[in-house]
């Protein structure tokens, strides 16, 4: 059962601010999810150990440098940037 | 009462693969500011990570390495939190089934610190935190990290720095990691508590986060060990919580709000799939381990009698020992060869950088040929000595310096007359002795030493000389 503090306290680790108008119809929302990945759960299966769709294990790479990005790429899609780094500005 | 202190070791180490954990990226340290990065390090939504196979290996060598056992399965998680030095705001590891479970590393006073287990995971960015805001370099991000869990079974501060020095040790010799605190490549968290002595309940912890020398893990942990004391005797409560150490004041201090609690909602990350480690594999890696440091020093502390202090110098970087194995190679007496380089050789190479690396002008064989002429009663000791100096001064061989004369030493008969002729033309030494001035019997020593060119006896001249100058 998703209560109104479980909502609170998820927007509160991902940083996220939730106007308190909002947090019934969320909270209803996340219940609906959870029913919804429940029912997937509770679906019959032949009882084997389920890892992923198409049975994959083992998938690696080898230890070979590839050449990375240029640094403008890298930042191109930072919301802001300084002297060739991410900028985090303080909020406070 | 007294107290006792109860801590556990959370150690990363960053691996020396050539590329990172989920992508082609360098792990190069340094570089300009997010020069090492792409769409799938910098966490970038639509990527899709593919394990490193070598970080796999490293990983099982690292558990090998300290007796561990290498699971048959094992499976990526993610740990989610919040903090810019995360592009995805989640870090992938392993909680759930990590690649190594159990171990420990033994001390020198036979106590064993267990480990729980030991996972991979990526390395976070690096933050530089400039005028109230932060600035982000993901070049670290992705870089591949094993984080090495113990139990709580340290027990003094003297335990927690050998534990350090003996994972740090044993990870650089089997060549997964360089180990460099100050680079921040080994890096630990302590969590510490305390308790009355005897009694087994723990105590409450807290945790010291990212210490990055062993000077100051002890510090630490000794401002640590004596807050929570006198916060108990003085009627108080330890709070579980996160600290900082301050390198400056050597004081420890709260490092996170309670709104920060951690709640990381682990689970299973989608992206990677599961990890089957074949036992033909873990068994073909065994087979590549090197000798142990534990496993030669007790080689040369029990088969050569070596005393333990030497032969943990010996052991201490893999070059030395791989050195002395090589230069021991059919000699009578290892201990010389141990007493040499522990000796001269070692004065020659002061710095630890330049040990681990060990490249010494004179060769493992040259150093055997010498220690053979003096086993074989060739050459005297103090000749072997000298020898050696120039041997080290010149990067020649032992038969450069010692000539067929050499050999052979002095006899008897040959010592004698050399003591009387140094007796005789000295008399101001032999006077200065007889009234009291012990010393002066090393100048007829040397004299002695000298006209023999290095072959004679020192012990055996200055008892003879002794022997003379009482019965003249």
């Amino acid at each position: 059962m998703i209560t109104r503090e479980d909502v609170e306290n998820i927007a509160l680790l991902s940083k996220l601010f939730v106007p308190e108008e909002e947090l019934d119809g969320l909270t209803r929302s996340m219940q609906e999810i959870i029913d919804f990945a429940d029912a997937i759960n509770n679906a019959p299966t032949s009882g084997e150990e389920f890892d992923n769709i198409n049975n994959l294990s083992n998938v690696f790479r080898e230890d070979e440098v590839i050449p990375s990005y240029p640094v403008t790429e890298i930042l191109k899609n930072a919301p802001e940037q300084a002297e060739d780094h991410f900028l985090v500005r303080n909020r406070e | 009462m007294t107290y006792e202190l109860v801590s556990g070791f959370e150690t990363h180490i960053e691996l020396s693969t050539k590329t990172k954990i989920f992508c082609g990226c360098t792990t190069q340290f340094g570089g300009e500011p997010n020069t090492h990065c792409c769409p799938v390090c910098i966490g970038l939504p639509g990527t899709l990570p593919v394990l490193n196979k070598e970080v796999v290996r490293f990983a099982i060598k690292a558990g090998l390495a300290v007796h561990g056992r290498i699971a048959d399965v094992a499976k990526m998680d993610r740990k989610n939190y919040c903090y810019p030095d995360l592009a995805k705001a989640y870090q992938i590891s392993q909680l759930y089934a990590p690649l190594i479970i159990g171990g420990y590393i033994e001390l020198s006073n036979g106590r064993r610190i267990r480990l729980h287990h030991i996972h991979i995971e990526e390395d976070a960015g690096k933050l530089i935190h400039r005028h109230g805001d932060t600035y982000v370099d993901y070049n670290r991000g992705g870089v591949p990290l094993i984080e090495i869990v113990s139990e709580p079974d340290i027990r003094s501060v003297d335990e927690a720095k050998e534990y350090v020095e003996k994972l740090q040790q044993v990870m650089r010799w089997v060549g997964i990691s360089d180990c460099k605190m100050q680079e921040g490549s080994m890096r630990c968290d302590v969590n510490i508590s305390v308790r009355p002595k005897g009694t087994e309940a723990f105590g409450t912890r807290t945790e010291i986060k990212n210490m990055n020398s062993i000077t100051n893990i002890a510090r630490a942990m000794e401002y640590e060990y004596e807050r929570q004391v006198d916060l108990i005797e003085s009627g108080g409560k330890v709070i579980q919580e996160t600290l900082r150490f301050d390198d400056a004041t050597g004081t420890t201090s709260s490092m996170r709000s309670k709104e920060d609690a951690h709640d990381y909602r682990y689970f299973r990350d989608p992206d990677l799939v599961t990890i089957h480690v074949p036992r033909e594999e873990v068994e073909a890696l065994r087979a590549e381990m090197p000798e142990l440091p534990s496993e030669k020093f007790e080689r040369y502390t029990e088969d050569y009698g070596i005393p333990e202090k030497d032969a943990a110098l010996l052991t201490k970087y893999r070059s030395i020992s791989e050195y002395f194995d090589s230069a021991i190679e059919g000699v009578k007496s290892p201990k010389t060869v141990s007493n040499f380089i522990i000796g001269q050789i070692f004065r020659r190479v002061e710095t630890e950088a330049d040990k681990e690396i060990f490249d010494v002008a004179v060769k493992p064989a040259q150093l055997n040929e010498l220690v053979k002429l003096l086993d074989s009663g060739k050459i005297r000791n103090n000749l072997a000595k000298s020898t050696l100096e120039k041997m080290l001064d010149s990067g020649k061989g032992a038969l450069e310096f010692i000539s067929e004369s050499d050999m052979g030493g002095v006899d008897e008969a040959a010592l004698l007359e050399l003591c009387k002729a140094a007796v005789e033309g000295n008399p101001k030494a032999v006077e200065d002795y007889k009234n009291g001035k012990e010393k002066a019997i090393k100048a007829l020593v040397g004299n002695v030493m000298k006209n023999s060119r290095g072959k004679a006896d020192a012990r055996a001249a200055e008892e003879k000389i002794a022997e003379l100058i009482r019965n003249a």
